[in-house]
């Protein structure tokens, strides 16, 4: 059998890259709960979410903007600087709302000018979030907060429970991630910017054609993500007790990237779900989860995870070639 | 900084020189060596490279340095590489260029600055280095013991958990990034005194890359995973605050045992030994270190001897801060020292 | 004359207004955004830290520029096929490790070693190629997966022997040299860096993988479809990326001698920000050594002039993401909106005033006074031509002509009925002539001064280059527009070339400047010289060598003048105007058989645009905000046939009162008695009796005597 019969084989048995990543999630849990003492058990499945449930967060932010053939590479730092302004104001006593909504403010400006950036000046959305995520970093570093890592004030209960506190033994951070899941599904099914993010993933130019409005919508998408990159910012402010910035200049955004491709997010738009992204998720927590239990160094889990999405990627792109008379000019 | 800052700053600085020197001349009680030091001071430069001016140890030195500076007369100049050692490189090259009389680095690594540290010497250039210390020698090493942070962080955990406290023992290790030097000096400290207390057993080990986010994320998975974990010795306030958040989290605060290491700024360690997120301290003391540095680099602006000829370590003595031995005095603030020197 | 127009006239003649767009029409203006960035970029650290550029700074910077610059070589021909690759900082960091490793710890030979951490780089790049080139992986996607697995490795390695490779057991004079010697102060990295780029810069324009490699970025399915082995090249890219970002790494590991975890973290970014800030696109296609030169020194000097100035932590990182954004914003509206701007600015008015029209009613005495003439002419080949530029018959009546397809049409004579495809040129043939051995020379829009051997038919190119103008920024010595010509008796050919700004199908803009952008050129066949004779003329057309061969009669078209320009005699090298006021704008000339000259008017002048011509302002505005099928042009629907004398009297005019026949009139050609007249829009040729006529007329017998 050569490649294009294996190809057509699990063509016919409807094989994606979404059902490879989960049937690996799933036997690797199967093997894990066999032979990992305390694999499987309540606690050890929900801290398995838990670990994940941020980097689940933020990724259903990238994919959003992955969806609408966009992507966020500042998420992280707006979310790291956003959220250390908030600590660092509440530190310098300002009231906590007031702070909240001083980082929120800034938050959404951040995604506001990628939106414009991107639709308007039309600088490509790498290019456009690359450099404010760097520019971000810098301007939050030297402006307005003055150290690596802001410590949390002594807050409200309130606050503190949004990202370190549980409802029935359930951590809050596993009930943002599911309430953000379920109306992001609502919001891409149901609405109608959520389908106009697909037809403009899809094609561009033809979405702008069938009148859909393309430069508002890919504002909104950017807004958006940011909107869900402070979400994730707060919940990990208030579970550890404090904002890293320098996690901006760290392999983060790398990873959400991996979560939301690994998932069979096409990362030229138009294609995936958030289905997919939970995928994604899941198979991460699988991994590090059984991996930490397993005390693998770090170095190797980076090399397991990443040789897992290139076997991924490499047997999607086996099951589905590009076409080289139809494959897009400048498609990275 | 904007040139407007810049001229703001010169000129603040040209105010003070010309204070400093009028007091001097004028009004100022000398009692012969006051005189010999302040004519010695005045006008110098002393150059700063620390890791990244992003943390509060680094805030502290340049603090405590720039209250002397404006003491005495002589000229702070600060560049930050902003963790980045190649940027680190260009910017002593910089600096050299401009000869300071002194030059305080902090290396991210005993190798990246050695040459550097040679050139300056050479070009009759005094190097301080703190809390790391190069293959070349400069002429002061002002700073911790890394060895010795860790082995005392061992140490506690023997005391908490070893078989006299009647503990199983079990402990997890949480590194930074494993790649750091000292890191990797305080990783063989622990090796070190794994052997020596053969009752402490590894149950884990897993880096959190100085992220509180990450450490949390893997302290709690082995919590859950390991329940009866006695102590984790921690790497860094920074990283620990996470550290400490899953162990709340996963409602062991008093049961495992975290002794975290760190400058000691009141808002990383005491608040946290207060709330009892940190069972245990061990501080390398910032102010003190300030204190170190701003003795050596004084002494160094007046000594004529040739740079490089005698170099000394000033090895900052560790305070163990645990909620018994916490007094208003065991933890600083930059605030402070800004106002009142270090 | 009022004073706005003496104010018009003066402006124009002072104010090269058309050097702009000349000088947006180059190509090497891509590299000017980056270059003026540097600029600004240098002039702004000198101005702020006067320190910044002490020479002993600079070798340092230089150094480091080095390493940069390796790196951003790589990333530019990778993206220069299409791709993105940003495991170079892993790469990097794998190669300084692995270049200590061996020297350092395992005291292998210091060339040896090196060539291990480059073979590791180009293992990596292989790497990339297979998934990237071969199974075609998203390029993004996968250096990502590779720059986080490499990344791992080289942790991995840190760990265990980092304390180990610091400590060189060995000594090399030829390390030492490469970590701390220089040249003339420069330091080694640096040249072998200018040196390599040298060599990429050969490689990219001048060898066959480099065309690939654009071929591939330009339009990966056209590539494919021509044969380009595409995926060998695209995999190549990464081959040679790797290699590049290793020899980065080589030289990070001569300067610095450690290994550490923050080694060449993040340069994948500094590099991508070199490369677009040099002006290369991603996506590929467009961008080159020498953009990736101004990107690397430029992200060098930033990066080096923030750390220098002292800033806050982040300071540098706002800095360079700011700059980032303002490049990219730039390079891409300046990508979309460059042709626009050039379109607007090229059409440069310049002011022109026309002497008084004559009258060219019927019946009013005048020399042009409108008849019929052309009522009754015989056609040829209605339906059958397209554009019938110039036509001419040899000796054996035959009638040639020039075809818009490209091609020479010959119809047999003596009924002019059956007709062939004499030669295909390629370009469009316009002015024609037959030398003294019958050989057909042609002047091809586009392409040059061509001649068609007489029996053979071979296609010989004579010349398509004349001497370069010093000082002009069009490069004119290729030629543009090569119109019409003629042969002197001692050979030299003459040739008009109407305008060197614009080309054959937009000749018409070209009367919107009313500039003196044509010129006449000389050909000599005896020692294939081409040299420029007469430049700066308002678009000359029609050339005719006098009857007795000792001047030359030329058509200014916008000039609406003959001018003659004498060879020979006592006033050789001068120019006088034989006819200063043509009522329409004339065309080719011809010999008549009575010793006077055919001249076509391809359009009559109107007020309005003569008028026009005299408002440079007002041309200006049109071009600039009017669609251009909107703008005001000089009348091409009705045209005539003009005889003058030697004198410029005038002394017949042929006109078609319709306008059926030959609504547009540039060619004349008389031959046994007959006048043919073609049109470079026409699908007919006119065969009209000139009255009284020699019948034994010849052009041929005309220039080069009696029958051979």
């Amino acid at each position: 059998m050569n490649g294009q019969d294996i190809g057509r084989f699990f063509r016919s048995a409807q094989f994606s890259q979404e059902k490879i990543v989960f049937s690996i999630a799933v036997v690797m849990f199967v093997v894990f709960s066999a032979t990992l003492q305390g694999f499987l058990t309540t606690g050890n499945v929900i801290s398995l979410v838990q670990s994940v449930s941020i980097l689940g967060v933020l990724s259903i932010g990238m994919a959003l903007t992955i969806f609408g053939r966009g992507i966020d590479l500042s998420i992280v730092s707006n979310m790291a600087i956003s959220v250390a302004w908030v600590l660092y104001l509440a530190n310098q006593h300002v009231s906590l709302p007031a702070a909240l909504l001083c980082g929120l403010g800034l938050n959404l400006a951040i995604g506001l000018l990628n939106g414009v950036l991107i639709a308007y000046v039309e600088i490509p959305a790498i290019f456009a979030t690359l450099a404010m995520g760097t520019a971000v970093y810098g301007f939050g570093h030297s402006i307005l907060v003055n150290s690596d890592v802001i410590f949390l004030p002594n807050a409200d209960p309130w606050f503190k429970a949004l990202g370190g506190g549980s409802v029935l033994g359930i951590p809050s951070p596993v009930l943002w991630l599911i309430a953000l899941c379920a109306v992001v599904f609502l919001f891409l099914r149901f609405t109608r910017p959520g389908r106009f993010i697909f037809g403009m993933g899809d094609n561009p130019l033809a979405a702008r054609i069938a009148g859909i409005p393309v430069r508002p919508m890919i504002v909104l998408q950017y807004l958006i993500s940011s909107l869900i990159g402070f979400l994730a910012g707060i919940i990990t402010a208030t579970l550890v007790n404090s904002m890293n910035t320098r996690v901006a200049n760290s392999t983060l955004v790398y990873d959400v990237i991996l979560v939301v491709a690994i998932g069979g997010v096409g990362l030229s738009g138009g294609k995936g779900s958030v289905r997919n992204v939970i995928v994604g998720t899941l198979l991460i927590g699988t991994l590090f989860n059984g991996m930490t239990i397993l005390d693998v160094p770090y170095t190797l889990q980076n090399i397991v995870k990443s040789v897992i999405l290139l076997i991924a990627i490499v047997t999607d792109s086996l099951l589905n070639p590009r076409d080289e008379q139809t494959s897009q000019q400048g498609d990275i | 900084m904007s040139l407007k800052k810049y001229v703001l700053a010169g000129a603040t600085a040209l105010a003070m020189v010309g204070v400093a020197i009028t007091a001097a001349h004028a009004d100022h009680f000398d009692d012969g060596q006051w005189g010999m030091t302040a004519k010695a001071l005045k006008g110098k430069t002393v150059a700063y490279v620390p890791i990244s001016m992003g943390f509060d140890l680094a805030q502290g030195w340049a603090a405590a340095m720039q209250k002397s500076a404006d003491k005495w007369g002589y000229k702070l100049v600060i560049n930050d590489p902003n963790w980045s050692a190649s940027a680190g490189v260009q910017a002593i090259g910089q600096l050299l260029a401009q000869k300071p009389d002194v030059l305080v680095i902090q290396p991210f690594d005993p190798q990246s600055y050695a040459k550097l540290i040679k050139k300056a010497l050479d070009q009759g250039t005094k190097v301080v280095q703190i809390n790391m210390e190069s293959v070349t020698h400069g002429d002061a090493y002002v700073g911790s013991d890394w060895y010795d942070v860790a082995a005392t962080e061992m140490d506690l955990m023997e005391k908490a958990c070893g078989k006299a406290a009647g503990k199983n023992g079990k402990i997890a290790l949480i590194p930074g990034i494993p790649t750091n030097p000292g890191q990797m000096v305080g990783t063989q400290a622990i090796n070190d005194k794994l052997k020596q207390y053969p009752d402490l057993q590894v149950v884990a080990t897993q880096a959190a890359e100085y992220d509180p986010t990450k450490a949390h994320d893997v302290a709690l998975t082995i919590l859950k995973q390991h329940p009866d974990l006695c102590g984790i010795p921690g790497t860094w306030d920074g990283q620990d605050v996470g550290t400490a958040a899953a162990i709340k989290e996963a409602g062991l605060l008093g049961k495992v045992y975290l002794v975290t290491s760190g400058g000691g700024r009141q808002a990383a360690a005491c608040d946290y030994i207060a709330n009892g997120s940190y069972s245990a301290y061990v501080s390398y003391d910032g102010k003190g270190q300030g204190r170190d540095l701003v003795g050596s680099v004084v002494s160094l602006l007046q000594d004529s001897e040739k740079a490089g000829s005698h170099p000394v370590g000033v090895y900052s003595s560790l305070k163990i801060i645990t909620k018994e031995t916490m007094s208003t005095g065991s933890c600083w603030t930059i605030e402070d020292i800004k106002a009142n020197g270090a | 004359m009022s004073a706005s127009e003496v104010y018009a006239r003066w402006r124009h003649r002072l104010i090269p207004d058309h050097i702009l767009g000349e000088i947006l029409s180059k190509t090497w203006i891509d590299n000017a955004i980056p270059f003026a960035f540097l600029i600004i970029a240098i002039a702004f650290f000198a101005f702020i830290n006067p320190h910044f550029f002490l020479l002993s700074g600079l070798g340092d910077m230089a150094r480091e520029l080095g390493e940069i610059i390796f790196v951003t070589l790589g990333m530019v021909i990778v993206m220069l096929a299409g791709g993105i690759d940003l495991s170079v900082g892993s790469t990097f960091a794998l190669s300084n490790f692995i270049t200590l490793a061996l020297f350092n710890w395992q005291g292998w030979p210091i060339g040896l070693a090196v060539l291990c951490a480059l073979l590791a780089g180009a293992a990596v790049g292989l790497l990339n190629g297979i998934l990237v080139g071969y199974l075609r992986l998203r390029a993004f996607l996968t250096t990502l997966v590779t720059l986080i697995i490499i990344r791992a490795i080289d942790d991995t390695l840190v760990i265990q022997y980092s304390t180990k490779v610091v400590v060189p057991i060995t000594q090399s004079k030829v390390w030492d040299f490469i970590s701390d010697g220089d040249i003339y102060g420069i330091p080694i990295p640096f040249i072998v860096a200018i040196v390599i780029a040298a060599v990429g810069h050969v490689l990219l324009t001048r060898l066959r993988p480099g065309w690939h490699i654009l071929a591939v970025g330009g339009s990966r399915r056209s590539a494919h479809n021509a044969g380009i082995p595409v995926r060998r090249t695209v995999a190549m890219t990464y081959v040679m990326s790797g290699i590049l970002a290793a020899a980065g790494g080589v030289f990070y590991a001569s300067r610095l001698g450690t290994a550490g975890g923050d080694t060449g973290v993040g340069l994948e970014v500094t590099a991508l920000t070199a490369a677009v800030l040099g002006g290369n696109s991603l996506g590929g296609g467009r961008g080159s050594v020498v953009k990736a030169l101004l990107g690397a020194l430029t992200v060098t000097i930033i990066n080096n002039g923030l750390i220098s100035l002292g800033l806050k932590s982040g300071a540098g990182s706002l800095a360079l993401g700011v700059v980032l954004l303002i490049a990219v914003a730039i390079d891409v509206r300046w990508l979309k909106n460059r042709h626009k701007v050039l379109s607007k600015v090229y059409v440069s008015p310049a002011y022109f005033k026309l002497p008084p029209c004559p009258s060219i009613t019927e019946g009013s005495g005048s020399s042009y006074a409108l008849n019929d003439k052309l009522h009754d002419v015989e056609l040829i080949g209605l339906g059958e031509i397209d554009a019938a530029e110039d036509p001419i018959l040899d000796i054996n009546d035959d009638l040639f002509f020039g075809s818009r397809k490209g091609d020479i049409i010959r119809y047999f004579g003596p009924d002019h009925k059956r007709w062939e495809v004499y030669v295909h040129v390629g370009g469009m043939p316009l002015g024609m002539a037959f030398d003294r051995d019958g050989n057909l020379l042609c002047c091809v829009a586009g392409m040059g001064l061509y001649k068609v051997v007489k029996d053979t038919r071979k296609i010989v190119k004579l010349t398509d280059e004349t001497n370069r103008t010093w000082l002009s920024i069009v490069d004119d010595s290729r030629m543009r527009l090569p119109d019409d010509l003629d042969i002197a008796p001692d050979g030299r050919i003459f040739f008009s070339e109407a305008t060197i700004r614009f080309d054959s199908y937009e000749w018409m803009v070209d009367g919107l400047e009313a500039r003196g952008n044509g010129r006449i050129i000389c050909y000599d066949p005896r020692d294939k010289s081409t040299k420029t004779v007469l430049p700066k003329i308002k678009f000359p057309n029609g050339i005719c060598v006098a009857h007795d061969g000792k001047s030359i009669f030329y058509a200014s078209t916008w000039g609406c003048t003959i001018e003659r320009f004498w060879l020979e005699g006592q006033k050789k090298g001068t120019t006088e105007t034989i006819i200063a006021d043509l009522p329409g704008y004339p065309d080719n000339i011809n010999r008549s058989s009575d010793g006077n000259y055919w001249v076509a008017l391809v359009g009559l002048r109107t007020p309005a645009f003569d008028l026009a011509l005299r408002k440079p302002g007002f041309r200006r505005r049109m071009v600039q905000r009017v669609a251009q099928d909107e703008w005001l042009f000089p009348q091409m629907n009705a045209g005539t046939v003009i005889k003058f004398t030697e004198s410029g009297q005038v002394i017949d005019c042929l006109w078609d009162k319709r306008g059926v026949n030959h609504p547009m009139l540039t060619s004349c050609n008389e031959h046994k008695g007959y006048l043919y007249l073609g049109g470079i829009v026409n699908n007919r040729v006119g065969k009209y009796k000139v009255p009284g006529a020699d019948p034994n007329f010849t052009n041929q017998g005309s220039y080069w005597g009696a029958k051979p």
